[in-house]
């Protein structure tokens, strides 16, 4: 297993990297002057290697740059809004999770009774309806015309304010809740079916064990793999779908940021920022290798 | 130009991040133009009022005096007129009722006097720095030796402008300054134009470190005419002139400390509240925090001189929001966390106004609030690159070619359509409202001669030699005849462009299909290009001479007249300046633009701008757009008096009616 994780946590320094490398020779080559901007006059005569070398030597110390149109250094930004799009996202996943596990279940379990095709229909409406129309749906009803949520995010300063405000975080965690349970039922639905056709599930049938305890123990378990393979790759869509729901619910969140950045050409912000999702989803990526590996002893012992 | 998010006019810096699509609200009186809903009001009343901003709004740098770096960022309608203007007054103030004029009586000073080559400046007694000091001559020295020592940083500079066209400055008593300029000039223009750029600076600012002893930075009693520069030696980062004396060097430093305080990589904008520099105010208001966000909060500033509306607020705090949509959401939600005194309606949000009426019904969903239309002193408008190194540039120097495409914009089918209602058609350089006396009555009385008519456009065309072929108009005449395509054009030549629009604006891009639309149906082929905001202007204004400058067609919102509030042309239509974004050039445009510079009486300047006026509406330099008014909705029961056309705004007026 450590050997594994040795291996796993490589990759992704290695994944990284290269994802630095590709953003930092995009951004080079975007019109403007963007290595001039991150790097300061006279960069653009230096060799590119050099400039990706001087840009990563000031991130290894921590220092992610200025932005060029707010009055503040990357680091302050992304300590200001990462934590709201932490927040945002993580609930978000948490809740769907929680949600589309045993809905997915159960639809595996029912196939084609009224259950699941109630069930398939909500998750494709889900599935296909943008986080926009979503989230105007919510405000509209459950905000404008009921008053029962706020019709903003939290607009406290700091993130204790943020998650000690449950009245304006429902609807923008429930936004995003929604489209996320719907990706993860449908993978669950899958795989839960796949695991029930398998011998062993028949085996454990055979042998007379609780159809409850079957799924549970048996059905769950395997099932789990793909999603949990799911839920660490789906992570930059998460933050996608997150900066929609940041500009809806007006919250400055790392999407919004990284947004407004891109259309502005603020190459230290886009640069930090992406610098920091790309990290995000190799671990993301890395955590979900080393769940498939704790779930799928199978896993951990192949060697390539 | 200042513009929502977006820099104002007048300078390099300004333009490279500039322009577009203008806010604002402001000053006192009853409202220009409101419609009510019904429900009472649910504002948070009493002494406190909340501004929401528009979306992207940025206002994070206190220094008034920006380099155009800073400038490109932060001389936005955020930052200047809704942060800096409310903390520290500029020397005159504009915005008197719905017109762009100078307005005295809030004014640090009062009317510039003439005499001959000699302009005298009066400070009023009444004004204070929080600190104590007065308001005085020596701060406006100050602004000014800074200037000339650093003028090629500031983001006003102009080659032609100050400090460049004033030979000294000095203080005369405490309370007097008097500059000599450099004739000739117009008095209409200097005030309007030069003036209106100085805010004075406190003595506390005259440092260059922390524990400095205010005034020892030795740029404040410095003498205007010690502080010399080498224009031959520019510094090879920033371009500008090395300073040579004693004095422009103290004066370098003073600004680059100040810059760094402004923009500092350890205190971060959440110190300025407290901060030495920056505390130490001479406007209506005090900082009482600054979020990274971008949530301002405000307190009445006590020893502020200047005029008050009786039981006016005394806290204003100011919110960023992430979109129109969602400063909708919450001005719609009574309940929500934070409540809205102010803020913004988008356009698609509100119902059309009945025909001839500045504003139309208030949404049923806001009942709380009653709408009030903005409009800004601007111009919208278009250019054409007449620097076109890709074989366009013949076609655009060809008048009726640029009267054909004016004849091919649907001014009053955006206006109607997308702005629905809320919307202005530009005949020329100086707006049609609000109604202005640099206004030809000639031009009022013309109404636009360029209304939507494709066949005439058509047929325009098709008199000067093109045949429409294969659905284009191709030259089939080349040559400089009457009835020729025109010089530099050749056969076979086609009418066929790409236009570049600014992207998420949802009435620019209909307008920009619609004339692709018109055009096709005319015979002329637009290619259209959506873009970020920043592209178009980037693309629109970085054109070198050593390099190609291939974009032919570029749109992006508007040009706001501040703090240069006289649309004069020297800015934006006299051949060879920076902000000529296309480069026009016309012997007869130029002479005209002089003759209002050097107009020498105001009756003079406004037959000057008349005169200018009428010839830049018939020839079209830029291809004229419609203007968008902003629309703003006030909770029931606070008065913010008149929203000012240029672009300030005094909440210490606001106030809750009993």
């Amino acid at each position: 297993m450590t050997a594994y994780l040795a291996r796993r946590v490589l990759q992704a320094v290695a994944v990284v990297l290269l994802v630095t490398l590709i953003v930092f020779g995009l951004i080079r080559l975007a019109p403007g002057g963007a290595a001039v901007g991150v790097l300061g006059s006279g960069s653009a005569h230096q060799q590119f290697l050099v400039e990706y070398l001087t840009w990563l030597g000031h991130v290894l110390t921590g220092n992610l740059g200025r932005s060029l149109r707010l009055n503040e250094s990357v680091g302050a930004l992304l300590a200001a809004s990462l934590p709201r799009t932490l927040v945002l996202a993580g609930l978000s996943t948490l809740i769907a999770l929680l949600i589309a596990v045993p809905v997915g279940l159960i639809q595996a379990v029912r196939r084609n009774s009224a259950i699941d095709h109630v069930l398939r229909g909500l998750t494709y409406l889900l599935y296909g309806a943008p986080p926009f129309v979503l989230g105007l749906l919510l405000i509209l009803y459950l905000a404008v015309d009921a008053h029962i949520f706020g019709a903003e995010g939290p607009q406290a300063p700091g993130i204790g304010g943020f998650i000690t405000d449950p009245r304006d975080l429902t609807l923008p965690v429930a936004t995003l809740t929604l489209v996320t349970i719907a990706i993860f039922a449908r993978y669950m639905r899958s795989s839960a079916l796949d695991s029930l056709g398998q011998e062993y599930v028949e085996a454990a049938r055979a042998r007379g064990g609780r159809e409850g305890r079957v799924v549970v123990s048996h059905v769950l378990r395997n099932s789990l793999v793909p999603v949990v393979t799911l839920l660490g790759l789906s992570l930059p869509q998460i933050v996608g779908g997150a900066l929609v729901v940041e500009i809806l619910f007006n919250i400055q969140g790392m999407g919004w940021q990284i947004w407004q950045a891109a259309v502005n050409h603020d190459f230290p912000v886009t640069l930090g920022f992406t610098l920091v999702i790309g990290v995000a989803a190799a671990l993301g990526s890395m955590l979900a290798d080393i769940g498939y590996a704790v779930l799928d002893p199978r896993v951990r012992t192949w060697q390539p | 130009m200042r513009s929502g998010g977006h820099p104002r006019g007048g300078t390099v810096g300004a333009c490279c991040a500039a322009v577009g699509l203008v806010l604002l609200l402001a000053a006192c009186g009853p409202a220009a133009g409101s419609a009510s809903g019904g429900a009472p009001a649910a504002s948070s009343g009493g002494t406190s009022a909340t501004f929401a901003m528009q979306p992207g709004g940025i206002a994070q740098y206190p220094f008034p005096f920006m380099g155009s770096v800073q400038a490109s960022t932060f001389d936005s309608v955020f930052n200047v007129d809704e942060f800096q203007y409310l903390l520290y007054r500029p020397l005159y103030w504009f915005g008197n009722g719905t017109k762009p004029y100078m307005n005295p009586q809030v004014s640090l000073a009062y009317p510039p006097v003439y005499q001959g080559d000699e302009v005298k400046i009066k400070l009023k007694r009444n004004y204070k720095w929080s600190n104590g000091e007065a308001v005085d001559a020596q701060d406006v020295v100050f602004w000014m030796n800074m200037m000339k020592a650093e003028g090629a940083n500031d983001a006003y500079f102009s080659t032609t402008g100050l400090p460049s066209d004033v030979t000294s400055v000095r203080a005369v008593g405490q309370y007097e300054v008097t500059m000599r300029i450099k004739t000739p000039f117009s008095q209409s223009w200097f005030s309007s134009n030069e003036l209106s750029e100085i805010t004075p600076m406190p003595l506390a600012w005259d440092v260059t470190s922390g524990t400095a002893k205010p005034g020892s930075g030795g740029c404040a009693g410095a003498s205007y005419s010690s502080i010399t520069v080498n224009p031959n030696n520019l510094n090879s980062a920033t371009e500008e002139p090395a300073p040579v004396s004693a004095s422009a060097k103290a004066c370098a430093a003073v600004f680059n400390y100040l810059t760094a305080q402004a923009s500092p990589a350890n205190p971060t904008p959440t110190t300025y509240a407290n901060s030495p520099l920056w505390s130490v105010v001479d406007g209506p208001w005090k900082l009482v925090s600054l979020t990274t966000a971008g949530n301002l909060k405000l307190t009445f500033n006590s020893k502020y001189g200047g005029p008050v509306a009786p039981h006016h607020i005394t806290t204003f705090i100011e919110l960023p929001f992430t979109s129109e949509q969602a400063e909708y959401n919450v001005l719609q939600d009574p309940t929500a966390g934070q409540t809205i005194d102010v803020g913004y309606l988008p356009t698609v949000d509100a119902p059309t106004p009945p025909a001839g009426a500045l504003v139309g019904a208030n949404p049923s969903t806001l009942p709380d609030y009653h709408l009030s239309a903005q409009y800004l002193w601007q111009l919208s408008y278009m250019p054409y690159n007449f620097r076109n190194t890709t074989g366009e540039a013949p076609i655009f120097d060809q008048l009726y070619f640029r009267q054909a495409f004016q004849l091919l914009v649907d001014q009053e089918g955006v206006i109607n359509g997308p702005l629905h209602g809320y919307g202005k058609p530009t005949v020329g350089p100086v707006a049609l409202y609000p109604s202005t006396k640099y206004l030809s009555q000639k031009v009022v009385k013309e109404g636009d001669p360029w209304a939507l008519n494709i066949q005439k456009a058509k047929s325009v065309i098709s008199g000067h030699g093109w045949t429409v072929e294969h659905g284009t108009f191709t030259c089939t005449s080349p040559g400089t005849g009457p009835h020729d395509c025109g010089a530099g054009i050749p056969a076979n030549k086609q009418l066929k462009f790409s236009m570049i629009y600014a992207s998420g604006v949802d009435w620019m891009e209909s307008a920009a299909r619609e004339l692709s639309s018109n055009a096709s149906l005319a015979g002329i082929t637009l290619s259209l290009t959506e873009e970020p905001f920043s592209n178009v202007v980037g693309t629109a204004f970085g054109c070198t001479p050593t390099k190609p400058c291939t974009w032919q067609l570029a749109l992006w919102g508007s040009w706001t007249y501040s703090p240069d509030y006289l649309p004069t042309g020297d800015t934006l239509f006299e051949g060879g300046v920076f902000n000529n974004a296309g480069d026009y050039n016309s012997t007869t445009d130029n002479q005209l633009i002089t003759d209002t510079l050097q107009a020498r009486t105001p009756a003079e300047f406004d037959a000057a701008m008349h005169t200018w006026d009428s010839y830049a509406t018939n020839q079209l330099p830029v291809v004229y757009e419609p203007d968008e008014a902003n629309l703003i909705e006030t909770v029931k029961g606070l008065d913010i008096g008149v929203l000012n056309s240029a672009d300030t705004i005094t909440p210490e007026d606001w106030h809750y009616l009993k």
